[in-house]
């Protein structure tokens, strides 16, 4: 179950993936998504910092490099609420599977170590629905930065969280600002109970472990047939053709 | 030949009073897969040697882009949306579908004069007023309704996209929840198809089947209304 803020249990199921980046979570719930789309599941996704009209803003700022943490953080929360009033709670309330690729951790992980209150950016995200379970992707700093600098040659202002003022080095500073995130999420970790995953581990082995927390939530949850059309393609000899644009799933 | 008919005083200039094409309308809820339906027929039709012309509400290379920009902005209020539908429907039937239908095309359209007449009258538009701006409107040669019910069209509502702002009724019903809101804006939706299907004549299929068995039952329809033009 997920329940909304204040208490009311929702029939969805809400699954998080929380983790520094590089640590590999969206591969672990893309992987969880196909799973679980295959075994007929109506399977909404929910992504950080995505709503169109919030991430404009927030692409503006971080172009002119306006925004300050409080800023930074309130915009966050503005495309947070924003997604989980159209995505999520309608999606949980229908009894879908809702999975979130980071949630509202990552703000208290990622503001705080921007020197925002932690009890103001707790306060702010206070709406946030409770998720079913939150995963939390750990992985050493040295093995995040490995994977992260192998196809990424320039950090980008805010991302290396030069705004913080730590190093005036990006590398140096990505480390450092890094460093913090991890150290907060460690603290979240037991806060929460959020459950760790060692994302050192083979990717294999580490999506085992995620289905096997999954799937004790299932039962019961909204069922919606994936592709339903292909059967049509077989017994009429279709190809197909025209479904690209009628379908968003169709690829 | 289908004889040209006009559901009230049609389009100016118009005077061809025969087609060799067949048009054939497709209606339904948000979310029960009409588009999934028409590319399907469309494959099949010219895979058996008809052409075939595809058409849909907001396709009209005239007032496409200006619904959309009032989308976003969610600034049009409802009349001024209704007209805009007009206009993009009336461009479409002009230069686009009459002319397909005129060169013995079959034209799908994906949606037509009851869905505007549906989500005007829905949103308090009077009734009497859009059905006289729409009376250019060319009478189809045949109407097949998706029939369903929230509870099939909410799991692939939820499956393909999010909630959209529109399909909820969000512009007026003044709720600020997506899911009451999408539920009830399409159980009024679809009461006044069913009204719309009854005084119009529409050929209901059973939308809430797998997806084969409803392309099944439209493709019958279909090919009923379209073989004629096999003989002549």
């Amino acid at each position: 179950m997920a329940h909304l803020a204040d208490g009311t249990a929702l029939p969805g199921k809400l699954f998080v993936v929380e983790g520094i980046d590089g640590s590999g979570k969206s591969t672990q719930l893309d992987l969880l998504r196909k799973w679980l789309i295959a075994k007929g599941y109506c399977v909404a996704f929910s992504e950080w910092n995505s709503s169109p009209l919030v991430r404009d803003t927030i692409k503006r700022g971080k172009k002119r490099k306006i925004l300050t943490p409080t800023t930074f953080s309130l915009l966050h929360a503005a495309d947070f609420i924003h997604r989980m009033e159209q995505q999520m709670i309608p999606a949980l309330k229908a009894g879908a599977i809702v999975l979130a690729d980071r949630y509202i951790y990552t703000a208290f992980a990622r503001d705080v170590a921007r020197g925002v209150d932690p009890q103001w950016v707790r306060e702010l995200y206070s709406l946030a629905v409770v998720p079913t379970q939150a995963l939390y992707f750990r992985v050493p700093l040295e093995e995040s930065l490995r994977r992260i600098m192998l196809g990424r040659p320039k950090l980008k202002y805010y991302e290396a969280g030069l705004d913080v003022g730590l190093s005036e080095d990006p590398n140096e500073s990505y480390q450092l600002f890094q460093g913090r995130i991890l150290r907060e999420y460690d603290r979240l970790a037991d806060e929460y109970g959020l459950v760790t995953i060692d994302a050192a581990l083979p990717i294999v082995r580490q999506q085992e472990m995620v289905r096997g927390i999954v799937k004790p939530h299932l039962e019961g949850a909204l069922k919606a047939e994936a592709n339903p059309w292909r059967h049509v393609l077989d017994t009429e000899q279709l190809a197909g053709r025209y479904l690209g644009n009628a379908t968003p799933e169709a690829n | 030949m289908s004889k040209v008919r006009f559901y009230g005083k049609g389009l100016a200039n118009v005077t061809v009073t025969e087609v060799p094409g067949k048009l054939i309308v497709l209606e339904g809820p948000d979310g029960v897969g009409r588009s999934t339906q028409i590319a399907l027929l469309r494959e099949w039709l010219e895979a058996n040697g008809y052409a075939v012309f595809s058409s849909g509400l907001r396709r009209s290379e005239l007032a496409s882009v200006g619904i959309a920009e009032a989308k976003e902005g969610h600034t049009l209020g409802r009349t001024t949306t209704a007209i805009f539908y007009a206009a993009d429907l009336a461009d479409r039937l002009e230069r686009e579908i009459l002319p397909a239908l005129r060169a013995g095309f079959i034209v799908l359209t994906d949606r037509y004069f009851y869905s505007l007449i549906a989500r005007s009258v829905v949103r308090g538009v009077d009734e009497h007023w859009i059905r006289s701006l729409l009376g250019f409107a060319l009478v189809p040669d045949a109407v097949f309704y998706l029939r369903s019910d929230v509870e099939h069209l909410l799991p692939r509502v939820l499956a393909t996209r999010a909630f959209d702002y529109w399909e909820s009724g969000m512009d007026f019903m003044g709720r600020a929840d997506y899911y009451e809101s999408f539920v009830t804006y399409q159980r009024r939706m679809l009461d006044e198809f069913d009204a719309l299907g009854r005084e119009f004549g529409f050929c209901d299929i059973d939308a809430t089947q797998p997806v084969h068995q409803v392309f099944r039952a439209l493709r019958e329809g279909v090919v009923e209304v379209v073989s004629a033009l096999k003989v002549s």
